[in-house]
């Protein structure tokens, strides 16, 4: 038994810990939640070079190289020249960076991300281009990416992870999650050169470094005139899940987008900058897009190559809201025949974990071609692809009376009648593609075709 | 029951024997993994020529601080992994390797390279299909479809070879711990797959792999690709 001083000194100690206990968690959420009063300076005064970093920064220009040579850039100069300017526009006056030069460039790839790597090279992919609205918001992640580059994030991060091993296994956790597609190409690059600056340019930093770029980007866009709430509303539209995919990117996964867009209203809050008035993000919509054309279509076909048919849909239907009556009537019904048997927009059931997942290892199991046979043994899926191929025909249709009509229109109701069984029509589509483009890429591929359907 | 001494010894003989069988049965196979497409195998259609396109062979640095890149020399190895295929299928099938210089689209010149950059990704789109079953090659299931035609090749080519890879070199502390503690060796692994260069399907598909440190073993790295084509009827030589 024990003596009552020390009884009486235990139950204290009960109740200091239950006191503790609950008040704890309590600071520490407010401590979470609370405004931010200030970001950090641009640069990380006290951030000298080591052997390791020198390293690091020769495999990113390594990487760099390796992304030219296997076509991964695209080679859009207007685009580039675009994204340079707003680049350079972010940049803090008389801010002279040791060992960066900056360098921004399109990447083609249909999956919406954004990377920089620690020598200045910042990289949008044109699926990103696509998704966001307007000049703001594309500053808004380039702002983000450029504060990872002056705060030394890469560098930081590698010495961080080889003092805790964190990289061990990242050639596995790569074969996991890099999906089909050309972001599977992109990722294969960046693992080949540098596993450790892919954990953290492409899977995103650590979420200190993640909130410290969100913040430090504000700062950046309220400096160079940009709408600050574009920032909120990005994260917004990186939430979309089109395709079902598996794969969770940086941008809307490190820290989590509820958890960011929490804490950059708040930050906006503190700072009571201005609200940009709609009128003006529209012009400035209409602005973005008509720069940035070019590169949505070429992001559409690098969509539909990689099987993303649904956002190619979606995407190529925000193209033609912008410019009716115009080439991108032909990449809506490009969108639409390729979509052929499948829904155009997942269920919810369909956007859950675990189907997702059924859907991943169901696309490692079946070809596109064995997807579609079985989807047509269904009434749905028939029901969708006359849906689907009416749709297409329509639109081809109305594309070939926009103005300056491309002749792949022709080409795209050939494979639409040859579909459809329509051999003779096809034909004669091919025919006029080959004479209105006698130089086209495909030109062989479509001779082989007409001979083919005159033979039966 | 109670079993005698001599019966468990001849139980634990026969268990090892057939461990052994089950490691050498299992090892030859995945070291000789290579399947053909019925048009190859009833030689309906033969290889004769062939474009290479660019190696994609990925080697990592792997020290007790984890893996590191090595990207020149991963370059190095997929120029020579090119080079010794070429070689062996032409010393031992006597087919010959084009340049794959590609015709000009009069888009650019960009257009070419992001063709052949498109292509590429196709066929890793592909791969994690064909790994899945790999034995359906056989049955003709995989093809990439007559948009290879697209790639406007010279008009002689049979066939496209696409390579990827992927191995490990060890530093030598981790080769000490790996003695004593166990893991993955060094090693490199390879995946090939010849496509029609006519209507994209593909022709053959083999899985060469080799221990050692991937860098430096040109023997080893030869002798692999020699048994992985060993199923590959040659082209008939030119007189």
């Amino acid at each position: 038994m024990f003596p009552k001083k020390s009884t009486s000194l235990i139950v204290a100690a009960l109740c200091f810990c239950l006191v503790l206990t609950s008040f704890c968690p309590l600071a520490m959420a407010q401590k979470k939640t609370a405004p931010v009063e200030a970001t950090p300076p641009p640069i990380r005064e006290e951030f000298k070079f080591g052997k390791i970093d020198l390293e690091v920064l020769e495999q990113s220009d390594l990487l760099d190289s390796k992304l030219e040579r296997d076509g991964l850039v695209l080679h859009d100069e207007p685009a580039n020249a675009y994204l340079r300017r707003i680049g350079l526009s972010l940049v803090p006056k008389g801010l002279d960076l040791e060992r960066v030069s900056w360098n921004f460039r399109v990447l083609r790839d249909p999956q919406p991300n954004a990377f920089a790597l620690p020598n200045g090279s910042i990289y949008v992919t044109t699926g990103l281009i696509f998704l966001i609205d307007n000049e703001s918001q594309l500053a808004a992640i380039i702002a983000h990416e450029m504060t990872h580059v002056m705060r030394r994030h890469t560098y930081v991060q590698n010495r961080s992870n080889r003092k805790k091993f964190l990289t061990m296994n990242i050639m596995a956790a790569v074969g996991t999650y890099a999906p089909g597609g050309i972001v599977g190409a992109v990722i294969t690059v960046v693992t080949t050169v540098a596993p450790f600056i892919l954990i953290a340019t492409v899977y995103g930093y650590s979420r200190d470094l993640e909130r410290e770029a969100d913040l430090k980007g504000v700062d950046m866009m309220i400096s160079a005139e940009y709408s600050p709430e574009e920032m909120v509303n990005v994260m917004k539209l990186l939430d979309k899940d089109i395709e079902g995919e598996n794969i969770r990117l940086f941008y809307n996964d490190h820290p989590s987008l509820d958890e960011r867009i929490k804490y950059l209203s708040s930050y906006l809050g503190a700072r009571a900058d201005k609200v940009t008035h709609q009128m003006e993000l529209n012009r400035e919509r209409a602005a973005y897009f008509g720069q940035m054309e070019s590169v949505m279509r070429h992001d559409l076909q690098l969509a539909i190559n990689a099987a993303r048919f649904r956002s190619a849909v979606y995407l190529a239907q925000r193209l033609v809201d912008f410019h009716p009556d115009s080439e991108n009537l032909f990449w809506l019904a490009e969108a639409y025949r390729t979509l052929g048997p499948r829904s155009p927009q997942l269920t919810e059931k369909e956007l859950t974990n675990g189907a997702k997942k059924d859907a991943a290892k169901k696309r490692q199991k079946r070809t596109l071609e064995e997807e579609e046979r079985e989807l047509l043994e269904t009434p749905v899926g028939k029901d969708n692809w006359q849906q689907h191929q009416q749709k297409a025909e329509e639109f081809y249709l109305r594309a070939l009376n926009a103005e300056n009509p491309v002749p792949a229109v022709h080409r795209g109701l050939g494979m639409l009648y040859e579909k459809l069984g329509r051999a003779n029509d096809a034909a004669s589509e091919y025919e006029k593609y080959i004479e209105l483009a006698p130089t086209a890429i495909d030109r062989e591929r479509i001779k082989r075709r007409i001979e083919a359907l005159r033979r039966t | 029951m109670k079993l005698t001494n001599s019966v468990v010894f001849r139980l634990r003989a026969l268990i090892l024997v057939l461990a052994t069988l089950l490691l050498i049965g299992f090892t030859s196979h995945s070291i000789h993994a290579q399947f053909l497409h019925p048009k190859i195998k009833s030689k309906e259609t033969t290889i004769r020529t062939v474009v290479v396109f660019p190696a994609k062979v990925n080697v990592v640095r792997d020290s007790m601080k984890g893996p590191e890149g090595m990207a020149a020399e991963s370059d190095e190895l997929s120029a020579r992994v090119e080079k010794t295929i070429s070689e062996v299928l032409s010393k031992q099938k006597h087919v010959t390797t084009l340049s794959p210089s590609t015709a000009q689209s009069g888009q650019g010149d960009a257009q070419p390279n992001y063709n052949v950059a498109d292509f590429q990704t196709k066929f890793d789109d592909l791969l994690p299909k064909i790994m899945k079953k790999r034995s359906d090659v056989k049955k003709g299931r995989f093809t990439m479809g007559d948009e290879v035609l697209n790639l406007n090749l010279d008009k002689g080519t049979d066939a496209i070879v696409f390579i990827r890879g992927e191995g490990k070199k060890l530093t030598g502390g981790k080769t000490a711990f790996t003695l004593l503690v166990g893991g993955v060796p060094a090693y490199l692994k390879l995946q090939i797959g010849i496509v029609d260069a006519r209507n994209g399907e593909v022709l053959l598909y083999t899985d060469p792999i080799f221990g050692g440190d991937p860098t430096t073993a040109v023997d080893r790295l030869r002798k692999a690709l020699e048994k992985g084509f060993k199923k590959l009827p040659p082209a008939q030589p030119t007189p």
